[in-house]
């Protein structure tokens, strides 16, 4: 690792950025996992009183408007010039958890539908706004070798702490934990915003040396917005998360499964599932550093399948009993799997000239998009009474009919390349 | 899943085939305590309690290969006891052939069995040298399998042992998350009874490579003899991995920990290297 060259150099400006991306990082995807997708449907069914269909509805919009803040300023971050600015972009962020500090501390007094809309509104812009900022610093701070360990440790943590706590989601307990602890953040921020540092200089430069800037996949040729190796990735990590929230949504609406979820009230249950989620996060670290990207796919698709399939299995013949742990450990590894892989994958995509809107469209797209149509989705076959065997084997079906197109697209892709370039002897 | 309960799971899913009966209504119990009523179909008790009350039916059969089976009601087909615990108290009835293998017994004198047969074994706690004879005869067979396989074909031993040498934790990685999936795999596999058959094959190929994989890092330990005879020298690094795996699992938790990191690091690597026939290159990354 990089990091450890720092270490016995001691170099300690760049481990300083390491620690920079990881605290902003797990924080951020921590608010996000709990505050944002807990606290949602807590504040619209419990406070207001909203349909829990209706507040489906609500989270749907916020994926929707998070895509398009995200676009928009991810593609103008990288025509100003934003993107490779780690002053601005720090600015960026302070705004950003600024917004956020509002919100979290204005969500216990929401009471009507009209605020609660409001506040979505407000919370998507600052999401999308968050998502090309924050997936950027991974150029400033992270060497292109120590990216898939440095996802992994910012996606096992945020899954672990998240799995712990809350045990209980209150809205005003959690808004004032959540507000004390993004005080001292929104302070450090305000002043790297307005105060230049030394140390802050170097680590601004650090993208234009050869070990930081440019990502893994563009070398030697960038990758190019309009071209099959960017959007190739986007719509296998669409696949991943419209799965993922396809299949999780019925999943944990079923009274069953959540006592082996992470609303397990066991705490023994919860504390297996934060380990689980911190070694496959680093399982996927290791395989994203020494293995082609396509492999950890394979992996993702595998493991969804055989997941869904367990779960499909497990409906038509554990006869009504709880579920063994075996459902949820092979859920928490292909999570944590392509949760480390969308954070790596992004920047490696990328140049400091479009990480802005390669990070946008990527998260974008493959996340906020691919939740909102599967969000809607499982609504409808809610809707429409289909029984959570024939949902989950529909999810199943897409997950296996992804591992099966894989290998074929790839391989589509080599002959194409052979096409083009002449049949050899 | 307690994992020592799979082989035993595997001989009772066989044992359901070969006896016809309907994996659609197989229920198999892995944890947790049960009351079982008017089951039809083939009953499995793993690592769980399960109680047949009284005035309550199921037809059977009735594989016991872990946890506790007690009946208080009526079994109306065979009932066979492979490990565990099985209870037949006061008033119950098996209608079938009770057939006891392993595992402890109570069968209350005022129960109805129709028919009870035992299958006899050696002493249950044998002497040391019969404790030891299954260990002392892997441990020859690899012995012998990596002194032929290090003369013979040293290549790809060597292939394997350097991916295990210089990517340990690649090699960890990868064993560990093919063993899990797999493992899984092959079980839910075996429950659907027409693929019992690739379950078990399967299961045997994971146990060869993990041999080979063990053969290789006895090669790996072997080498630190500096002798020219390799094949001598593999085997005895193959018998001090062997005995290293067996001493280490002496110490609680770490010691299963090490000794199971060993296994899947040697299994990792014999993947990696498609078995020794080519070397692993990560991919290469910018310094």
């Amino acid at each position: 690792m990089k990091l450890f060259e720092f270490a016995r150099e001691r170099e300690w400006v760049p481990i300083t950025g390491y620690l920079i991306y990881v605290s902003a990082l797990t924080a951020g995807y921590y608010y996000n996992l709990t505050f944002v997708q807990l606290g949602l449907t807590d504040l619209g069914t419990q406070k207001i009183g909203m349909p829990p269909g209706d507040v489906s509805i609500v989270m749907a919009i916020l994926a929707l408007l998070t895509l398009v803040a995200a676009v928009v300023s991810g593609v103008l971050m990288d025509r100003r010039g934003w993107s490779t600015d780690l002053y601005v972009k720090f600015r960026l962020l302070f705004l950003i958890v600024l917004t956020q500090l509002i919100l979290t501390v204005a969500a216990p007094h929401v009471s009507t539908i009209e605020l609660f809309v409001l506040w979505v509104i407000v919370c998507s812009i600052a999401l999308g706004v968050g998502i090309p900022v924050s997936f950027s610093f991974m150029l400033d701070f992270v060497p292109v070798r120590d990216r898939g360990y440095v996802a992994a440790v910012v996606a096992g943590l945020s899954f672990f702490v998240a799995a712990l706590y809350p045990i209980e989601w209150r809205i005003d307990e959690f808004s004032l934990v959540m507000s004390a602890m993004m005080v001292p953040a929104v302070l450090v921020l305000a002043i790297l915003s307005v105060k230049r540092f030394r140390f802050v200089d170097t680590l601004a430069s650090q993208h234009e040396r050869d070990a930081f800037g440019t990502g893994r996949f563009c070398r030697p040729i960038s990758v190019r917005t309009a071209s099959f190796a960017f959007w190739g990735p986007v719509l296998l990590m669409f696949g991943v998360f419209f799965i993922d929230s396809l299949g999780f949504l019925r999943i944990i609406e079923t009274t069953l499964y959540i006592y082996t979820s992470w609303q397990s009230p066991d705490l023994s249950v919860r504390l297996f599932i934060a380990v689980l989620h911190v070694v496959g996060a680093l399982a996927a670290g290791v395989i994203y550093t020494n293995f082609d990207r396509n492999w950890l796919f394979l992996w993702v698709f595998g493991l969804f399948a055989f997941t869904h399939l367990l779960y499909v299995f497990h409906i038509q013949f554990g006869a009504g009993d709880t579920p063994p742990l075996v459902l949820p450990m092979f859920y928490v590894l292909a999570v944590s799997f392509y949760t480390t892989l969308n954070f790596a994958l992004w920047p490696d995509l990328s140049t400091p000239e479009t990480i802005g809107t390669h990070t946008a469209l990527g998260v974008g797209i493959a996340g906020w998009l691919a939740t909102f149509l599967s969000t809607s989705l499982a609504l409808y076959s809610e809707g429409i009474g289909l029984s959570l065997l024939s949902h989950l084997t529909y999810v199943n079906a897409l997950a296996l009919l992804f591992v099966v197109t894989l290998p074929v697209l790839l391989y589509v892709h080599r002959m194409v390349e052979l096409a083009r370039g002449g049949l050899t002897p | 899943m307690n994992l020592e309960l799979i082989p035993l799971l595997i001989i009772a899913l066989l044992m359901i085939s070969a006896g016809g009966a309907d994996v659609e209504t197989t229920e198999f119990v892995i944890e947790g305590d049960h009351e079982i009523t008017e089951h039809r179909g083939a009953l499995i008790v793993g690592d769980a309690t399960v109680t047949v009350p009284a005035d309550e039916a199921v037809s059977g059969p009735v594989y016991v290969i872990g946890g506790e089976f007690r009946v208080n009601g009526t079994i109306e087909g065979d009932v066979t006891q492979l490990s565990g615990s099985l209870v037949v108290e006061d008033g119950a009835t098996i209608g079938g052939e009770l057939q006891h293998i392993s595992g402890s017994e109570e069968l209350s004198t005022e129960a109805t069995i129709t028919e009870r047969t035992t299958v006899a074994f050696e002493s249950s706690e044998p002497g040391p040298i019969a404790a030891y004879t299954p260990f002392v005869l892997t441990t020859l067979i690899l012995a012998l399998g990596g002194t032929w396989l290090s003369r013979k074909h040293e290549l790809l031993l060597d292939t394997v042992g350097a991916a295990a040498q210089d990517h340990p934790l690649i090699s960890l990685t990868v064993g560990a998350l093919l063993s899990v999936t797999f493992l899984s795999v092959f079980v839910f596999m075996a429950f659907t009874l027409i693929l019992l058959p690739v379950s078990i094959l399967g299961l045997l190929v994971g146990l060869v490579t993990v041999a080979y994989g063990i053969i290789a890092l006895g090669y790996l330990a072997g080498q630190q003899l500096n002798t020219p005879r390799v094949g001598l020298a593999t085997g005895f690094g193959v018998v001090v991995v062997m005995v290293v795996l067996q001493v280490i699992g002496a110490i609680p938790i770490l010691g299963d920990l090490i000794a199971g990191g060993l296994l899947l690091t040697g299994l990792g690597a014999v993947i990696l290297t498609y078995f020794g026939l080519q070397e692993f290159e990560p991919v290469s990354l910018p310094e």
